[in-house]
């Protein structure tokens, strides 16, 4: 197999402090291919946005920071690059669309200048030009009006129109990689399958590979070649996306799988997996999971188990399955 | 927008009125008097009652007030006791000189403040920006007539550079604008660094809490350069609180230029109306009183005028 677009080796980002240091991913390992929807997967605080944030290297400062591993980039190691060569490849090679349309685009520029500064700043076009790229790529993602629209601002769209505008400013410059946090998890669910099926075809016409992140089993159904779930900070199971829904190894996604509320059964009540998510700035030296799991033996909170390949492409953070 | 202006210049009205009341009656309420003030060592009780008569100051208070009221809508303030001079005469003559010192206080606390404030934002929690904080608060508790007489200590006193009042050298008979703005300096740059001190610490705060705004994060996620996310992105939304206090702060940098003509003998608004508070020169400061309370009233719609301007999200339409 061809060398993967990105592969994230080891990275660990903490945020520290005087009180404190929490480690808000612990040492993952990611691939992703050209051409590829990777889905991450798991619950808030998991660790699955400041993954995000670390490849954009845009964690928060001044204690958020990046401190091991390796992510490689199209061949190269984006934590040596410096600041000005970062920002060169941000909006070009990797861009990033995030959860909150209402407040990810700045409410007192335009939308044709938000959009456009991006050609601008990495392909050197003059403002006009990139007005009227702006207007086709609108077009593209399916914004009606686009000439008037790109007069516009933030306020006078529907937060549906607002993402939309999102997906067209990061794919303008026709990035390699599209970072997608959690994209549709503001909107109503008749735009949530709009805007997913706009991300299907961005893929389809431009063949980026997009990570997207999200907490919804349902997108990760819909979307998905290969599905990462973490917990805890870690990556606790990594396969192709058919696998995962037909055999889901770790007691984790299988308790995820078990939460998705189902029609043939009748439950008055919900299942939620027991317990809390161990606090990351305390966490226990054994499987960060044995507290809740179902099957956990005294062994797993000794130990911390290792990330092995159970089948072929199939990685499970679990001794016992 | 025209229609807007319009309407707030109709509804200052009622407001202008109150005022002018509130400033009558207690001018009126003010212990003293001014004819007594004006004949000094010539005061008998008839020269009093023809000086009261020819005033209009035996009048009742009421009648005083609609005779004033009266000239005043002819476009008449009345004259003043002191210098028999019209009332709009003086102050056209003090205005100039006001309006420069004032709005180039203004100007220039405002573009430092901002530049200030963001630097001291960007690199919050910096030593640059501690040593900034301690400054600012030196300059924001320091009483600007105090700050103003050390002025005239050292760069005028000790260092000679610049004069220590007036507005021309009096013994230059073609006084150019070289000499106007060489007099100007002292008192414009005390009046810079009270008020500079303020609008730096509201900079400071705005440009902190944009700085989180999730948009900022997405300009940096598009790849600009620091520059352009801090100069479009952050600033344009961070100078909307300064654009209110701009408005809010118009009369209270009279206010602070009052005490600084005092001390440069800068004749100016301020320098006339304390001179007519220690005469009791009724004419004199009803007008000015009134000048500022419809400046504060300008002050104000200047800054709602600048703000549908510079944000988008608000229009003048819909603010009435």
């Amino acid at each position: 197999m061809a060398e993967p677009l990105l592969a994230i080796r080891d990275l660990k980002t903490y945020f520290v402090s005087k009180q404190a240091t929490v480690k808000a991913v612990d040492g993952i390992d990611i691939d992703v291919n050209r051409g590829q929807v990777v889905c991450i997967v798991g619950e808030s605080g998991c660790g699955k946005s400041m993954t995000s944030l670390s490849i954009m290297r845009l964690v928060p400062r001044p204690y958020g920071k990046i401190v091991g591993g390796q992510i490689l980039f199209d061949g190269r190691d984006l934590l040596q690059l410096n600041d000005r060569e970062m920002a060169d490849l941000r909006g070009s090679d990797i861009a990033m669309i995030f959860q909150e349309p209402m407040t990810a685009l700045n409410p007192v520029l335009s939308i044709g200048t938000q959009i456009s500064e991006v050609l601008v700043r990495h392909r050197g076009v003059p403002k006009r030009e990139a007005l009227d790229r702006a207007v086709e790529m609108l077009k593209f993602v399916g914004v009606p009006r686009a000439e008037q629209i790109l007069r516009e601002y933030p306020h006078q769209l529907s937060g549906g129109m607002r993402q939309r505008v999102m997906i067209a400013m990061a794919m303008i410059c026709e990035p390699k990689l599209l970072i997608a946090d959690e994209p549709t998890t503001a909107l109503d669910v008749t735009i949530q399958a709009q805007v997913l099926d706009l991300m299907k075809k961005m893929r389809r016409e431009t063949n980026t590979s997009i990570i997207l992140i999200t907490h919804d089993l349902g997108v990760v159904a819909d979307m998905a070649d290969h599905v990462v779930v973490m917990y805890a900070g870690q990556v606790v199971e990594s396969v192709d996306a058919d696998t995962l829904f037909s055999e889901p190894k770790h007691p984790y996604t299988r308790a995820l799988m078990e939460s998705i509320p189902s029609l043939e059964e009748d439950k008055d009540v919900l299942y939620s997996i027991p317990g809390t998510v161990p606090s990351a700035a305390n966490f226990p030296k054994g499987c960060r999971f044995a507290e809740r799991c179902p099957i956990a033996k005294p062994s797993c909170f000794e130990k911390m188990p290792e990330l092995r390949e159970v089948a072929p492409g199939h990685l499970v953070r679990c001794d016992l399955v | 927008m025209l229609s807007y202006i319009v309407r707030r210049i109709l509804q200052a009205i009622p407001s202008l009125i109150g005022i002018s009341i509130i400033t009558f009656v207690l001018l009126h309420i003010v212990p003293g008097n001014p004819v007594r003030i004006l004949l000094g060592q010539h005061y008998t009780p008839q020269r009093a009652a023809a000086l009261a008569q020819s005033l209009g100051l035996n009048k009742p208070l009421y009648m005083q007030y609609l005779i004033w009221l009266w000239n005043i809508l002819h476009g008449n303030l009345g004259y003043s006791y002191n210098y028999t001079e019209p009332v709009t005469y003086l102050i056209g003559h003090a205005l100039p000189n006001t309006l420069s010192l004032v709005l180039i206080a203004t100007i220039f606390a405002q573009l430092f403040a901002m530049l200030i404030g963001t630097i001291q934002a960007y690199f919050e929690n910096t030593i640059a920006d501690h040593i900034i904080t301690v400054l600012n608060y030196f300059f924001y508790s320091m009483p600007s007539f105090w700050l103003g007489i050390l002025m005239v200590m050292f760069f005028s006193i000790q260092l000679h550079w610049f004069p220590s009042g007036g507005v021309v050298n009096p013994q230059d008979p073609n006084p150019g604008f070289w000499d106007w703005l060489h007099h100007l300096v002292l008192p414009a740059a005390t009046l810079t660094l009270v008020t500079l001190a303020g609008y730096s610490r509201y900079m400071r705060s705005s440009v902190r809490e944009t700085l989180l705004m999730d948009y900022v994060r997405t300009a940096r996620a598009k790849g600009l350069r620091e520059s352009q996310v801090l100069w479009r992105h952050v600033l344009r939304n961070s100078v909307l609180p300064q654009i209110t206090l701009f408005g809010l702060s118009f009369p209270a940098l009279f206010a602070g230029a009052l005490f600084i003509e005092q001390i440069f003998n800068y004749p100016g608004m301020g320098l006339l109306y304390w001179n007519a508070v220690g005469t009791l020169d009724y004419p004199v400061l009803l007008g000015v009183t009134m000048f500022l309370g419809a400046l504060t009233i300008i002050g104000n719609l200047l800054a709602d005028i600048l703000y549908s301007l510079v944000d988008p999200r608000i229009s003048l339409e819909s603010m009435s």
